[in-house]
């Protein structure tokens, strides 16, 4: 057992720090820091094609593909010091998602084709999933892709496609085999461009626009973008999930937050002192402080494969539960730090475009958008409840 | 960084589990809680052939020398058994404070083959927490020596103790200073009574009680830090034990929805059953987790961001803890709440746990305060 950081990763991260530090601008991590919902897109494709010079793009990637072979804590201190810092968030559907996935089950002719485009960040891609009629129970779906010759006619209905409007290329859940209920469903990679393929913007609870409905009416698409063998989609899917076991943790993400809680409640005040200093909050603040920590030593037990009496699946609801919980309580408190200001509507252009005052400091814009969104969290991905279900099965045979 | 314990930590995990697992059944456990010292000799014979009570104490007096992460391997598989044997007290906390000090030299070797059992007597009226309690009681010089006059209050095995360092006041000083005293000295009485877990306290008066100068483990520019540091070690070793407990509480509950039925169906078919249990599990890790906290903390040698991580592990700790076996009762019913049945015993020592060396409230506020001088 060796509980401490070792020289090397310390080394690591003081050279991502000074990275950090040379590249970013203040108004990049303004935009970054309000955590608005989606991130401004230019600022992502930039970042993307910054770290990419630097060969920091595709951490989860293999080396030959272009990962820089970083250990899983090094990923891990590197996703945090981004966040700390006020780095734009990359985008996870190709460089997270899809981009492993091609990597491992893709033709040599899909990696040529995508991967570069992804590393640099100028093909974003949409994940194409849930349905109207299968949101947790992903088996439901309806979308059919059936083939005719040399091309899958695709036809059917995605929601909650996240960033859909902002993407140039899309992987997407189809049903190739109408005769089984499991089976039968593969990936198909769809360029979203194709004629047929009709996106609509879905305003959310924050005001903004994040998530798209994709309607996909007789879309045309070459029997080559199908990865892998037909069928064989829970298989990638699996390892897609797999790939990504903390992150549904959002530690990064929750340590952005307490940093934020704390600068408002530092520059806001209670009874003529800072609210840092009032006792009630300091203990609401502590609590989730301590939470916090605890979920990021969750995190490094599963990045460092420490051993546990239940199965590794077990850890990641684990993971997604409190993770999700906590990104609620958060957003809850940053809320309640800023009190009534709280309930100023800021859309993502009008954060953006704030100026301080002293009525409105730069810390307001984007808490309240945040704190709305991420009402979402305990949903996608698979909801808590549906979470809860798989741990009592796979952790005590309930 | 890696978390797979070494081939001794196994080694010592491995023979904990057979001595719970074959040794500390229910019944015994009843019956030991029962006995007038609150614990068996038995398995306190039994803790000292193994060197478990050596463990934590320094090289050269007996001890093993090993450190907490060896002490919370051992204490959760100990709390999976409900141990009661005052192990942590006498060695971790008591053993801790006598270390380097000459008094040590000829009483540690007796702690680690526990010939003597050590009790810390340092809570007084108007104290709620071991780290900032008032202490009233004195320390007159007498010759070389010290007389001691006071009253100690919520004893933890003051009865069946050997021998209690004791905190006292010596005139004008700032702080209190710590005394190791034979608990047969004369001017000692103890009225002892029993705690919930069946542990036996005691509140301990000393009528001029003399010692020698050599008794004098801490003086008053040390004594609070140097209790600070060995409550730390005392928290993280019975956080460890309270993990234990955890674990053996899914466990019970686990086996018990599919065992147990009603409506014509087993218990585990319910989901609202099963989603308990799920929220049970995410409690223990997110418990386990803070103990890594604690032990990294430790092991780091940042005196600052040890206080904080010990106080940030033991408020969550006793939170997750009462919470798991709470629902644990819960998930049983009326089983649940006698006194015939483990999962009660398990609550009671996390209530235990929750309740010594300062409770969630005080350590929230220990943190935070750390946190902003930080």
């Amino acid at each position: 057992m060796n509980l401490q950081l070792n020289p090397e990763d310390l080394a690591f991260r003081d050279e991502v720090r000074a990275f950090l530090a040379a590249n970013l601008d203040p108004a990049v991590i303004y935009r970054s820091r309000t955590e608005v919902h989606p991130p401004s897109e230019a600022d992502r494709r930039w970042w993307n094609s910054v770290l990419n010079k630097r060969g920091w793009a595709a951490p989860g990637w293999p080396q030959r593909y272009g990962g820089p072979g970083w250990t899983p804590i090094q990923r891990h201190i590197f996703d945090m010091e981004c966040r700390l810092a006020g780095a734009p968030e990359l985008r996870w559907q190709g460089l997270r998602l899809i981009g492993p996935v091609i990597c491992e089950f893709g033709s040599e002719a899909q990696k040529a084709r995508y991967l570069p485009a992804i590393l640099e960040g100028s093909e974003q891609w949409a994940q194409g999933f849930s349905e109207p009629g299968a949101g947790s129970d992903l088996a439901s779906l309806k979308t059919t892709a059936l083939l005719e010759d040399e091309h899958y006619i695709v036809n059917g209905q995605k929601l909650w496609t996240t960033e859909g409007g902002d993407s140039e290329m899309g992987f997407f859940l189809v049903r190739t085999d109408l005769t089984s209920k499991h089976g039968g469903i593969s990936m198909l990679i769809i360029d979203m461009a194709s004629p047929g393929v009709t996106v609509r913007p879905i305003e959310m609870i924050n005001g903004d626009v994040s998530t798209y409905e994709v309607f996909l009416d007789n879309v045309r698409v070459p029997r080559e973008n199908l990865i892998g063998e037909p069928g064989s989609a829970w298989t990638q899917t699996k390892f897609l999930l797999n790939n990504e076991r903390t992150s549904s943790a959002d530690i990064d993400k929750a340590y952005g937050d307490l940093r934020r809680i704390r600068a408002i409640a530092s520059g806001e005040s209670k009874n003529g002192r800072p609210l840092l200093e009032d006792g009630d909050f300091l203990r609401r603040l502590t609590q989730l402080e301590l939470e916090v920590e605890a979920l990021d030593w969750s995190v490094l037990r599963v990045l460092c494969g420490a051993p546990s009496r239940r199965p590794p699946a077990a850890a990641a609801s684990v993971l997604k539960i409190r993770g999700s919980q906590l990104q609620h309580r958060l957003g809850e408190l940053a809320v309640d730090a800023l009190g009534p200001r709280s309930l100023r509507l800021f859309t993502r252009d009008q954060a953006f475009a704030a100026e301080p005052a002293p009525l409105w400091p730069g810390y307001v814009p984007g808490v309240r958008a945040d704190q709305l969104y991420m009402r979402a969290c305990t949903i996608y991905g698979g909801a808590m409840e549906v979470q809860k279900n798989i741990i009592a099965k796979i952790a005590f045979g309930l | 960084m890696n978390f797979d314990p070494s081939d001794e930590q196994k080694m010592l995990a491995d023979s904990a589990a057979r001595y719970v697992r074959e040794r500390c059944d229910l019944e015994s456990r009843r019956q030991s809680a029962k006995s007038a010292e609150g614990f068996s000799r038995r398995h306190w014979q039994h803790f000292a052939a193994q060197g478990w009570l050596a463990l934590t104490l320094p090289d050269g007096v007996g001890g093993l020398g090993l450190g907490l992460e060896e002490m919370a391997v051992l204490m959760e598989e100990l709390g999976r058994g409900l141990v009661a044997e005052p192990l942590v007290d006498s060695t971790v906390l008591c053993g801790g404070l006598l270390a380097g000090t000459t008094r040590g030299d000829t009483l540690l070797p007796l702690v680690a083959s526990g010939e003597a059992i050590l009790a810390l007597a340092h809570l007084e009226q108007g104290g709620r927490a071991e780290y900032d309690c008032p202490v009233a009681a004195s320390a007159t010089p007498d010759g070389d020596g010290w007389r001691l006059h006071g009253v100690k209050h919520l004893v933890c095995h003051g009865a069946a103790a050997s021998h209690l360092l004791v905190s006292a006041r010596e005139a004008d000083a700032a702080g209190y200073s710590l005394f190791a005293v034979d608990a047969a000295s004369a001017g000692i009485s103890r009225d002892a009574y029993t705690l919930i877990d069946g542990t036996r306290a005691a509140d301990i008066r000393f009528d001029q009680v003399p010692v020698a100068a050599a008794d004098r483990l801490h003086g008053p520019a040390g004594a609070a830090d140097a209790l600070g540091e060995a409550l730390d070690s005392a928290i993280v070793a019975n956080a460890a034990a309270a993990l234990g407990a955890m674990e053996a509480v899914l466990e019970l509950t686990a086996d018990y929805l599919k065992t147990r039925e009603q409506y014509g169906q087993p218990l585990a078919s319910f989901q609202a059953l099963k989603h308990r249990m799920a929220e049970m599990l995410v409690d223990t890790e997110q418990a386990r987790s803070m103990l890594y906290c604690a032990l990294a903390a430790q092991a780091g040698g940042d005196g600052n961001a040890r206080r904080r991580a010990v106080s940030g592990a033991k408020a969550l700790i006793a939170q997750a803890g009462l919470f798991v076996t709470g629902q644990g009762i819960q998930l049983h019913g009326g089983i649940g709440v006698t006194e015939e049945y483990a999962v009660g015993h398990h609550y009671k020592a996390l209530q235990m746990f929750a309740q010594r060396f300062g409770d969630t409230d005080f350590h929230l506020q220990r943190r935070a305060r750390l946190a902003l001088e930080h």
